[in-house]
């Protein structure tokens, strides 16, 4: 720093009056702020970014082609994978869809698991936003706490499932038995781990903390408001010409919500509201998430209530076909839209898996976004995108 | 699948149904099927770019844009498939959705393999450019219009379009397992029966 101590102040004058020339920054694929691999290449003159190219694919892995040698349901387990942090949120699609195609429809109290399992993805998924987004700010004290808060719900999956991030769970016709299995022990009806709705509710007790600690550490924090009001805002048209859906969309200010349109699980028998904000800022996204949380915690609570006896497995034959047809069957993902086109030529493989994953859409927004805004705010806004590499590359 | 004659359509009074019906009309388009609550329209490749363009003005969510290669070349574990059923043509899907409604469209356009070039979406849906680049690197599909058709997914040098039947997939070629082998193994006869005893205890 001695130069510039030593440089007069006419100089300093002419320095400033000189135009930064343009330089391309290259971000990632290996940085904290990106999430995993997402590389940036910036073209940018002093902070301010002209243009930016994401280069993606560093996690591809060819899971559409890999459905095409695999069995149905083979592949449930190869969809847990796709966006790691609602693992179970993944399978329910895929499943609803090659259900239509055999025409099949799971029993009632599988349903429900399904939705309650979903809801507990959800809000697991938008706990990890929770912990991300502040520390992208440059706040880490949140993410102790949520990471913390989400254990509860992870152990509540892994209590039914078997596993906390892929729990491979979901069946043609219904959900796979929690315990045993086998020839010896398939007549007995098992069901849902003992104490398991009890768990449930005070975890959702907890969460209702969580919220509060939320919006103690985050929403109220003066540096997270002036980092992210106004910052990174997205026209509802805008998003809806990208394909953006979930949260995202819904902080433009467009109720789009598949839970309320598309009837895909019970969620009509249940009350609750799709959490929209207007103002379509990085703060908006934000503040709909933790609303979603408080939705899903509603939903639980009710479904707990709510949930039917019965078995959870439909007759389905034990060697799967699955007959001609294409369907496309789509899901409220705790990122937004996530869908399937399956193509079924007869037999055992889909001739055709086309994945339509949340955060490919939701990050195909980048270079549209990012031009204009300033390095710093490059972290808050694409923090407040919420997306998972693995979604994005499949 | 691919050349069925049209729809289901008169017995199926779906609400969407009538409104694949209405729509089918209105735009122009060639055909319809609705299936499994999926309805697809099916347009002509020169009409591809209006006819989507016109739809969005009532479905404007631009949901995803893809492909499908028809010839079953080499079917993994299979062999070469029926030479009769072989299929030398893609096709090209878009899928456009209300944001207030369950209403929704796949629109289809089919493109022989000799002429894969299509009109680009990307003049009037920003969204569509990463989806067509992907439908390019996997299939080899142009894009007209699209000016940056470079490699989303696979590095640049690599060749070959992975998503085309007649691209092998080189794990499976040397390793079978796991695939259908291990599910070909299952014992089917007698175990479907007791199943089927069993299904609802």
């Amino acid at each position: 720093m001695t130069s510039r101590q030593l440089m007069h102040r006419s100089e300093v004058a002419v320095s400033v009056e000189l135009e930064t020339p343009g330089m391309t920054l290259n971000i990632g694929p290996q940085h904290p702020s990106t999430h995993g691999v997402l590389r940036l290449v910036a073209k940018i003159s002093g902070e301010r970014i002209h243009e930016i190219e994401p280069v993606i694919g560093y996690m591809h892995r060819g899971y559409e082609k890999l459905s095409e040698v695999r069995t149905y349901a083979q592949i449930t387990a190869l969809v847990n994978r796709i966006d790691w942090v609602a693992g179970f949120a993944n399978e329910v699609p895929f499943i609803l869809g090659v259900e239509k195609l055999v025409g099949v429809e799971a029993p009632e109290r599988a349903q429900w698991i399904r939705l309650i399992l979903t809801e507990l993805a959800r809000i697991s998924s938008h706990l990890v936003f929770m912990c991300s987004f502040p520390l992208e700010l440059g706040a880490s004290t949140p993410l102790m706490h949520m990471l913390r808060d989400r254990e509860h719900i992870l152990e509540l999956i892994e209590d039914v499932t078997g596993g906390r991030f892929h729990p491979n769970f979901n069946r043609v016709g219904g959900v796979k038995p929690a315990y045993g299995g086998g020839s010896k022990t398939k007549k007995q009806s098992m069901d849902l781990p003992a104490g398991f709705f009890k768990r449930t509710l005070k975890a959702m007790d907890l969460m209702d903390q969580t919220c509060e600690d939320i919006d103690t550490l985050v929403t109220g924090n003066e540096l997270v408001r002036a980092r992210t009001i106004g910052i990174g805002v997205i026209p509802a048209e805008k998003a809806i010409e990208y394909g953006m859906s979930g949260p995202n969309l819904r902080a433009s200010g467009v109720a789009y919500d598949l839970r309320k349109v598309d009837n895909y699980l019970p969620y009509d028998q249940i009350d609750f509201d799709v959490v929209t904000r207007t103002g379509g800022d990085s703060f908006d996204r934000y503040l709909v998430r933790v609303g979603e949380i408080r939705e899903s915690v509603k939903i639980i609570r009710q479904a707990v209530d709510i949930i039917p006896a019965g078995p959870l497995q439909a007759k389905v034959p034990r060697v799967l076909k699955v007959p001609e047809g294409q369907v496309y069957s789509r899901a409220e993902n705790p990122k937004g839209e996530f869908g399937y086109y399956i193509v079924s030529e007869g037999g055992k493989m889909p001739y055709r898996l086309k994945i339509r994953s949340t955060s490919f859409s939701n990050l195909s927004i980048l270079p549209w976004i990012l031009v204009g805004q300033l390095i710093p705010d490059l972290v808050a806004i694409m923090g407040s995108l919420d997306f998972v590499l693995g979604d994005v590359d499949r | 699948m691919s050349d069925q004659p049209d729809a289901p359509a008169e017995p199926d009074t779906t609400p969407l149904a009538d409104y694949a019906a209405d729509i089918t009309e209105r735009l122009g388009a060639e055909r319809y099927t609705v299936e499994f609550d999926t309805a697809r329209v099916f347009v002509a490749k020169d009409k591809w770019v209006d006819t989507i363009n016109e739809a969005r003005g009532e479905l404007p969510f631009f949901s995803w844009l893809s492909a499908i290669d028809w010839s079953r070349e080499t079917e993994v574990g299979e062999g070469v498939a029926d030479p009769d059923k072989l299929e030398e043509r893609f096709e090209v899907m878009c899928r456009l959705s209300s944001v207030t409604d369950d209403k929704a469209i796949i629109f289809f356009a089919t493109l022989p393999k000799d002429d894969a070039t299509i009109g680009s979406l990307t003049a009037t849906i920003g969204g569509a450019e990463w989806h067509e680049r992907e439908a390019h690197e996997m299939f080899g599909i142009m894009f007209e219009g699209n000016e940056n058709l470079v490699p989303l997914y696979l590095p640049d040098d690599f060749i070959g379009n992975p998503l085309l039947k007649s691209y092998p997939l080189i794990a499976r070629e040397v390793k079978p397992w796991p695939g259908e082998v291990d599910v070909e193994g299952l014992p089917v006869g007698d175990d479907e029966g007791s199943d089927d005893e069993e299904g609802e205890a």
